[in-house]
């Protein structure tokens, strides 16, 4: 109750500050990163595991995306594909979770982001390289989505058609399966449950929606460039889960609104005290990392969460 | 040609090293991934060249005051937040690390001296060394030597003091190191502060050879991999795999096409960890 009169709150924030056709791209925006969040409270937040290279499967879904809309696909059909790609690579990164654990699997996420941000660079006959590449509108049939309005429109679509399929995801045996891996290996194996196999479950679900979510802001942007999808992206992302609360999905959509409002602020904070001015740049990171530091020691499962 | 390469390699090699041997630190004794180190080795190199260029400090008087500066830091980041996460769940201290970073990295980036002007530290041995056929740069060969000199007072302070060996019984069993009468929270305080005082050491040592800016802490990102492949719970280790991580990436920037040399420093990474899962120097079990 209180949430949604602070997210209403922020909604009227931002048409006093913008009008409608802004506030309603934040909340395109919003529904976008929760949408990408969903995949790592799935990875993160349900199977305990380390992913540090979640904006790999968003580059690839946007790539992936853009590639085939180029080429002709009804965007509505290609983003099936984009999500299918996602899940594909989500597999691959998750092949070293078979031997390594915690940490050590944790860097290895790393290093294929690496390798994907890399790789996107190489291929400049496909992707158009670090000089990047401009994407088509999202057009359904005769109609182009480039207002506003649509675009917050599919946005909520797509999200919530996301967000019942975790819910059921997290409520079937997969899920309960997830948490026992979770929380404790050794007696989720002694039940029967085969971990590496959940694990990778898990990597390929997560893959599918940040690759969705790559798809869906490749056409909000209207630009694609390799250096979108480094590693302080998948930094980014994890940070926002973490800040929204990791272990539910409400987390991921609570941990977006904070990552879309809080620029937002900064600039209003900006405009009414100019002795900020110079060191705008920083004071975003600054704050970023305080949000960050307050709610771990306040809150320790995020906002969503219940308290301690 | 490959002498040199080969040297600032090694060079580079060290502050890798160094920056993992304070990951490693503090790792071993905090069980925390800390990923602030960049960013204190970033706030080292800046105290230094506060010190020089605002105070008018000689060098050799403001490169060990920017090590002392960085372990007081350490301490009171401690003191004022990780104390805190001590007995909650591994995650909520690396978590704090990370928005502590992100603090540091913001703070300096909103003081206007230190984004709007380059800064670099002058060495007064600056130049070149012949030696027969070879020509060593004097920052590369201090650098080397100055890392040899942290790596043996610190195995001197873990061998032959007091607060060393409680440091190395706290890492090993806190709960019994306390029984023997050791305080584990001023343990905890000063492994932060070693680890801090480590990263500023490697900043202030990276100060003279590269440029001092804001995002330098991103280093960081190649000491990691030098610690994971040294085996996360090995001090040396951690800087054999620094200096391994260094010599590969200026022998791939040698040999190999522009752009491979940053993906191959976790090429390696990927092979050591499938080849030797607790890395090449671990013990025990794996991380």
């Amino acid at each position: 109750m209180i949430r949604g009169l602070a997210g209403l709150a922020l909604f009227a924030l931002a048409v006093a500050g913008g009008g409608w056709g802004h506030a309603l791209a934040q909340v395109a925006l919003v529904a976008t990163w929760a949408l990408a969040g969903l995949g790592l409270v799935l990875v993160v937040g349900q199977t305990g595991q380390l992913s540090l290279g979640h904006g790999a499967m968003l580059a690839l879904g946007a790539y992936v995306q853009a590639g085939l809309v180029a080429a002709g696909l009804p965007a509505l059909l290609a983003l099936p594909v984009a999500a299918a790609a996602g899940a594909a690579l989500g597999l691959l990164a998750s092949l070293p979770g078979r031997r390594l654990g915690g940490l050590a699997f944790g860097m290895s996420t790393l290093a294929f982001a690496l390798i994907v941000e890399e790789l996107l660079v190489r291929l400049a006959p496909w992707t158009g390289g670090a000089a990047g590449q401009v994407v088509p509108a999202f057009t359904v049939g005769p109609w182009r989505l480039s207002s506003p309005v649509a675009q917050a429109a599919l946005s909520v679509a797509v999200l919530t058609l996301a967000w019942l399929a975790c819910r059921r995801l997290i409520g079937s045996a997969l899920g309960r399966a997830w948490r026992a891996s979770r929380d404790n290996e050794a007696a989720a194996m002694a039940i029967g449950v085969d971990v590496g196999a959940v694990r990778q479950a898990a990597f390929v679900a997560g893959g599918a929606l940040g690759a969705l979510a790559g798809a869906l802001s490749a056409h909000w942007l209207g630009y694609l460039s390799p250096e979108q999808f480094g590693l302080g992206l998948s930094f980014e992302l994890l940070m926002m889960v973490f800040v929204g609360g990791v272990r539910t999905p409400s987390g991921a959509l609570l941990g977006g609104v904070v990552m879309v409002a809080l620029p937002q602020l900064i600039a209003i904070a900006r405009g009414a005290l100019p002795v900020l001015g110079g060191g705008a740049a920083g004071l975003e990171v600054l704050l970023f990392g305080a949000v960050l530091v307050v709610i771990v020691l306040a809150r320790p499962a995020g906002l969503a969460g219940d308290g301690r | 040609m490959l002498a040199q390469v080969l040297l600032s390699g090694i060079a580079t090699g060290c502050v890798y090293g160094l920056v993992a041997l304070s990951f490693v630190l503090v790792f071993k004794a905090t069980e925390t991934v800390s990923f602030m180190q960049g960013e204190l080795l970033m706030l080292g190199a800046f105290a230094a060249v506060l010190l020089v260029e605002g105070g008018g400090w000689p060098v050799w008087l403001a490169l060990p005051a920017a090590v002392l500066v960085l372990f007081a830091i350490g301490a009171l980041l401690e003191g004022g937040v990780l104390r805190r996460a001590l007995g909650q769940p591994h995650l909520t201290a690396v978590l704090l690390t990370f928005g502590l970073g992100l603090m540091l990295r913001g703070g300096v980036t909103m003081v206007p001296a230190a984004t709007h002007q380059m800064h670099r530290l002058e060495l007064p041995l600056a130049g070149v060394l012949s030696l027969g056929p070879l020509q060593l740069a004097g920052e590369h060969l201090a650098v080397v030597l100055a890392t040899a000199l942290a790596c043996a007072s610190l195995a001197a302070f873990f061998r032959f003091t007091r607060a060393g060996v409680a440091l190395r019984a706290c890492s090993e069993d806190a709960r019994v190191a306390a029984l023997m009468g050791i305080s584990p929270t001023r343990m905890h305080t000063l492994a932060w502060a070693l680890g801090a005082a480590l990263a500023g050491f490697a900043g202030v040592l990276l100060a003279p050879v590269t440029l001092v800016h804001p995002g330098m802490g991103l280093i960081a990102l190649k000491a990691f991999p030098a610690a994971v492949i040294g085996g996360l719970s090995s001090l040396p280790g951690a800087l054999a795999g620094g200096v391994l991580v260094g010599v590969f990436e200026a022998l791939t920037g040698l040999y190999l096409p522009d752009g491979a040399k940053d993906l191959a420093v976790y090429g390696l990474m990927l092979a050591v960890l499938l080849l030797f899962p607790r890395g090449l120097g671990g013990r025990g079990a794996a991380a």
